[in-house]
């Protein structure tokens, strides 16, 4: 484990942060501290350009997104930058590494950057907010943060797809876990006290940003996440995406209407349960009171002190 | 016993493909792919797709760059990544198709795609606001269909619409904005002037 007392890091929210997934900006900013980790917020933020930024603006363009946000945490004197979103990760990483690696590239972003008057010296590091935990803090550290297990929660762990691929199991992607069968998401669950149920969905597609562009493309994907999540005896899903968090829970009651099924399983973020199980506030940290799909052992965690 | 030739019908073309393998990002490494498959057959919705990715490189490689351009294969790409991890050649899949949709629009092919319109209004947004407003780009995109057809599907969408709102997690006020907004604006065109420069020879091929 390195040492994060001569790190600084820098926090990327991302835009669903202000919109559909609050809960997972609000849970983050709880745990994040709780766990003994500083972070501050990239000042002045722009969007990474998520999966159509390169179809809409081109590939350089799309690169200098990030760019300009390295530069303002770079400004920052930042030595990684954090961010708890799929697609921003992805994005920033994946810019970040190219941008390292070609000099034809950097120039070019640089070159760009200019008309702003900025400059990104490439210096940093991106991660996942998942990848920090697992590398900066482990999974004993949660466990003693642990001061309200979720004893008796069946989670089924839905990794998705961004968190880990491409960049899981890689050097600069922190050599943390694989992008076939993760584990980590579990290792949370059973850290803050919960049961990780056995879920062979966990890195299946559902969909993606073509679930929002066209959902009859997608629904039979969300249903088969789902009926394995029920077949496992999932109490609710886990899952570290901002868009898979979204896809599953929004698409509930059209799939039911299509496929004639009665799905009724929450879906929240990894950093909810932590929040709650750290005993922090199930509605201002853990942002619980914002998830649309709601059974009854989700209300049991909202009223659990 | 010997095998019957398969009848061909299309050759070898590589100019096509050469300005692909230059101007797409990834793509130098596209003259790897040895056809296995194993792309079509990772991807979530590769069987809705008209091609898939194996037989598309294929298609590049005979030179079909108007059946290329046109196919629907650019367009239901999920960002999944399955294919590039898997991908026994180290090809990146993923980053190839996106970049050629990305392509194929700026080169005026495929604008009535519904991922066009929405990659449309996304970047709308991203260059309005330096953010993207989740309700806006939606918004944008439905009605990118006309008035009438914006209307039936925003109504389709107004339970969820309705439950995002009630949690808090549609953004009701006036948009988030980057606050240097003009500059970043200039960056990014700044940015499409160098990437436009750069650009080696045309599609004509």
């Amino acid at each position: 484990m390195s040492d994060p007392g001569k790190k600084k890091f820098v926090y990327y929210p991302g835009c669903s942060s202000q919109g559909s997934s609050k809960h997972l900006d609000q849970s983050l900013r709880a745990i994040v501290p709780a766990l003994g980790l500083e972070m501050e917020e990239i000042d002045d933020w722009n969007c990474c350009g998520a999966s159509v930024g390169n179809i809409g603006g081109g590939r350089l363009a799309t690169t200098t997104l990030s760019g300009r946000n390295l530069a303002k945490a770079e400004q920052q004197q930042a030595t990684d930058v954090i961010t708890g979103c799929a697609a921003c990760y992805l994005n920033t990483h994946g810019s970040n590494e190219k941008i390292k690696a070609d000099i034809a590239l950097r120039r070019n972003v640089n070159e760009s950057l200019a008309v702003g008057d900025m400059s990104y010296e490439a210096n940093l590091q991106v991660r996942h907010a998942c990848e920090v935990i697992v590398n900066e803090v482990g999974f004993d550290k949660i466990k003693e943060r642990v001061t309200n297990p979720l004893e008796g929660l069946k989670v089924a762990g839905y990794v998705g797809c961004q968190t880990v691929r491409p960049f899981a199991n890689t050097e600069s992607g922190g050599n943390y876990d694989t992008f076939d069968d993760p584990e980590f998401l579990d290792q949370f669950a059973e850290a803050c006290g919960a049961e990780a149920v056995e879920f062979d969905f966990k890195t299946s597609c559902c969909g993606g940003s073509v679930a929002v562009i066209s959902p009859e493309k997608t629904l039979h994907l969300i249903k088969d996440i789902l009926q394995a999540a029920e077949d496992a005896g999932a109490d609710v899903i886990s899952t570290p995406c901002p868009l898979c968090q979204t896809n599953v829970e929004m698409y509930q009651s059209a799939i039911n209407k299509k496929f004639g099924t009665e799905f009724n399983i929450p879906v929240v973020f990894y950093s909810q349960l932590m929040a709650k199980a750290f005993g922090l506030d199930a509605k201002d940290d853990a942002g619980l009171h914002r998830n649309t799909v709601r059974n009854d052992k989700l209300e049991i965690l909202v009223k659990d002190a | 016993m010997t095998a019957s030739l398969p009848e061909n019908s299309h050759k070898y073309d590589l100019g096509f493909a050469r300005w692909v393998y230059k101007n797409i990002n990834g793509a130098d490494k596209l003259s790897m792919c040895m056809q296995c498959g194993t792309c079509s057959g990772s991807c979530p919705i590769g069987s809705d797709m008209d091609n898939g990715p194996r037989k598309l490189f294929m298609m590049i490689r005979a030179g079909m760059k108007e059946e290329v351009f046109n196919s629907d294969t650019l367009w239901n790409c999920t960002s999944c990544y399955r294919c590039t991890v898997r991908c026994p050649r180290g090809i990146p899949v993923t980053y190839i198709v996106q970049g050629l949709a990305a392509k194929a629009t700026h080169l005026g092919y495929a604008t009535e795609q519904d991922a066009a319109r929405f990659a449309k209004s996304f970047w709308w947004s991203l260059t309005h606001f330096g953010r993207t407003d989740e309700r806006l780009v939606t918004a944008k995109y439905y009605f990118s269909f006309g008035l009438v057809k914006g209307i039936k599907k925003s109504l389709e969408n107004l339970k969820i619409a309705f439950g995002m709102v009630m949690k808090g997690r549609m953004h009701l006020g006036p948009p988030h904005k980057v606050s240097a907004n003009k500059d970043l604006r200039a960056i990014l065109a700044k940015a499409q002037e160098i990437e436009a420069r750069e650009q080696q020879g045309g599609a004509e091929s």
